[in-house]
């Protein structure tokens, strides 16, 4: 246990040399949450509720959205497929811990980096422009920090097995680009699912890119309540499961597969 | 041998170079247009619940999507290079061009181009496509014109924000992600009517990166929209010499941040 949490420190640690990136990074973020948050003032100015959401709901939906891109990883990273093309893949798996559990370590290590310092200043930002609404009691905040953690070991789920298909070919940024640009419209990162049509909704919450922003957005805006809540934790803790096993399976096949790159 | 003609001879050997592997720029072509098709998407889902974004029909704000999408894709295939400057001063490659007898603004703007950006250039005409069958454009010779002089200025200043960004590598060595703020910020700005932004935005985008000037305002003109900041009439016809200037600007920064230029020594 003790190397994961070393991995998870060590992680941490990394990220927080990048000092003047995250700043310019910040600005990016709030800069778009503010370009976005100009959208839905012009168009709520039409009506006062769209689709359950009040226009106080949409701007605490937009900051939220942009302050989890980081924490979430959404636009993410290549680092396994690196090492696969490296040939450093061959020493790691080697080593004496288990190879999915050592990345999800490092993940978990920089989600926290990006949680402090990423998504509390959009956040904080959102709060004191735009009176974005907070959730009102200690229930809605647990529920909603479990929801989150649940939704970034979603996205390192889904962005280790895209890493893992570079043991077949070693360029995926083509397919990387695919899924995770994709995955912007059906996660609800770029409109809220309560927006989309009527039939295109049905099909869009039962995927699990659903658990990745809109169930977590619901559980921060309280639009679930008692049992509903529940069901919301417990389809992101299915999916949760369902990955992680996909991501083994995956891993394992990968392995006897392994054509060590020279060098 | 003229620049122009090395330009061509280099960037024709890039656009072969990428086509050969044909399964991977497949991929990245596609990737390209999945990636910004989806952001028109989410646009036209808004447009099923609200009716209109500051007074503009779904076919009007599809127009200035489709005309700022164009234009960045295009800034984006061409200027790729810019965006590779970075590396190329880190890298010390950059010490090599300079010892060659060719214009170094020429040799970074060869030494890379995107093709995969057709991706983001063929959304950019659908929303164009859109914006044809549901805006209602009486078109003239003069607003074909100004169509064709609001994409070239809107590209040229793009590609002033990647030229600027590239000449700030010269002190910084590292490139910023301050610079995406007026390029994918800019683009998304642009995408949508002027007048829903903030005072202070307006102006930036106006009078200091003058996307604002290349495609709200043309924009305004070929729709016959009222314009609602009352800039005098003759505003939307200033795109190319705004879009001169400002890249005017973007040359003495490059000329400028060269002459302060040390070689990183690696």
């Amino acid at each position: 246990m003790r190397v994961y949490l070393e991995a998870l420190r060590m992680s941490y640690r990394r990220f927080r040399t990048y000092g003047a990136a995250t700043l310019a990074g910040l600005a990016t973020n709030c800069f778009f949450g503010l370009l976005r948050s100009a959208v839905f003032i012009a168009f709520y100015t039409q009506r006062p509720i769209a689709e359950g959401y009040s226009l106080h709901d949409a701007l605490t939906y937009v900051w939220l959205t942009q302050g989890m891109i980081m924490p979430l990883y959404l636009w993410g990273s290549l680092e396994i497929a690196e090492s696969i093309r490296t040939g450093a893949i061959a020493s790691d798996l080697a080593k004496p811990f288990n190879y999915f559990g050592f990345w999800l370590s490092r993940d978990l290590g920089r989600a926290a980096y990006h949680l402090l310092y990423r998504w509390l200043p959009t956040l904080i930002i959102g709060f004191v422009f735009f009176r974005i609404r907070l959730p009102g009691s200690p229930l809605a905040w647990s529920s909603f920090a479990l929801s989150f953690l649940l939704a970034i070991i979603l996205t390192f789920c889904l962005r280790f097995m895209i890493n893992v298909v570079g043991f077949w070919t070693t360029d995926v940024r083509g397919i990387m680009g695919m899924v995770l640009l994709f995955v912007n419209f059906l996660t609800g990162f770029l409109v809220p699912l309560e927006f989309f049509p009527p039939t295109l909704r049905a099909i869009v919450t039962e995927l699990p890119f659903a658990a990745i922003i809109s169930i977590p957005n619901k559980i921060f805006l309280e639009q679930a309540h008692g049992l509903d809540l529940l069901i919301l934790l417990s389809r992101q803790l299915f999916w949760v499961v369902v990955f992680i096993t996909a991501a083994q399976l995956l891993l394992r096949a990968a392995t006897r597969k392994l054509e060590v790159q020279g060098g | 041998m003229g620049n122009l003609r090395l330009y061509l001879l280099l960037a024709g050997a890039r656009l072969r170079g990428q086509v050969q592997y044909r399964v991977s720029f497949a991929l990245q072509v596609a990737s390209s247009f999945t990636s910004t098709f989806v952001e028109l998407l989410a646009l036209l889902i808004l447009f099923r619940t609200f009716n209109d974004l500051g007074g503009w029909s779904v076919g009007e704000v599809a127009f200035l999507y489709g005309l700022a999408s164009v234009a960045f894709a295009i800034a984006e295939l061409l200027g790729e290079g810019l965006e590779q400057a970075s590396r190329m001063i880190r890298e010390g490659e950059f010490d090599r061009v300079l010892t060659r007898p060719v214009a170094p603004l020429l040799q970074v703007l060869a030494a890379d181009i995107q093709l995969r950006r057709i991706g983001r250039l063929t959304q950019g005409l659908l929303a164009f496509g859109l914006a044809q069958r549901w805006a209602t454009i009486d078109w003239t010779p003069l607003k074909g014109l100004l169509l064709l002089a609001a994409i070239g200025s809107t590209t040229v200043v793009f590609l002033t924000v990647f030229l600027i960004g590239a000449s700030i590598c010269f002190w910084t060595v590292e490139s910023s992600e301050f610079q995406n703020i007026f390029t994918y910020g800019g683009t998304e700005l642009a995408s949508n009517p002027l007048q829903i932004y903030p005072r202070l935005l307006q102006g930036i985008f106006l009078f200091i990166v003058p996307l604002g000037l290349t495609t709200f305002y043309p924009a305004l003109h070929i729709l016959a929209k009222p314009d609602p900041l009352g800039l005098p009439p003759f505003v939307p016809f200033l795109a190319p010499l705004v879009a001169a200037l400002f890249l005017g600007v973007g040359l003495i920064i490059w000329e400028f941040g060269m002459r302060h230029y040390q070689s990183t020594g690696s």
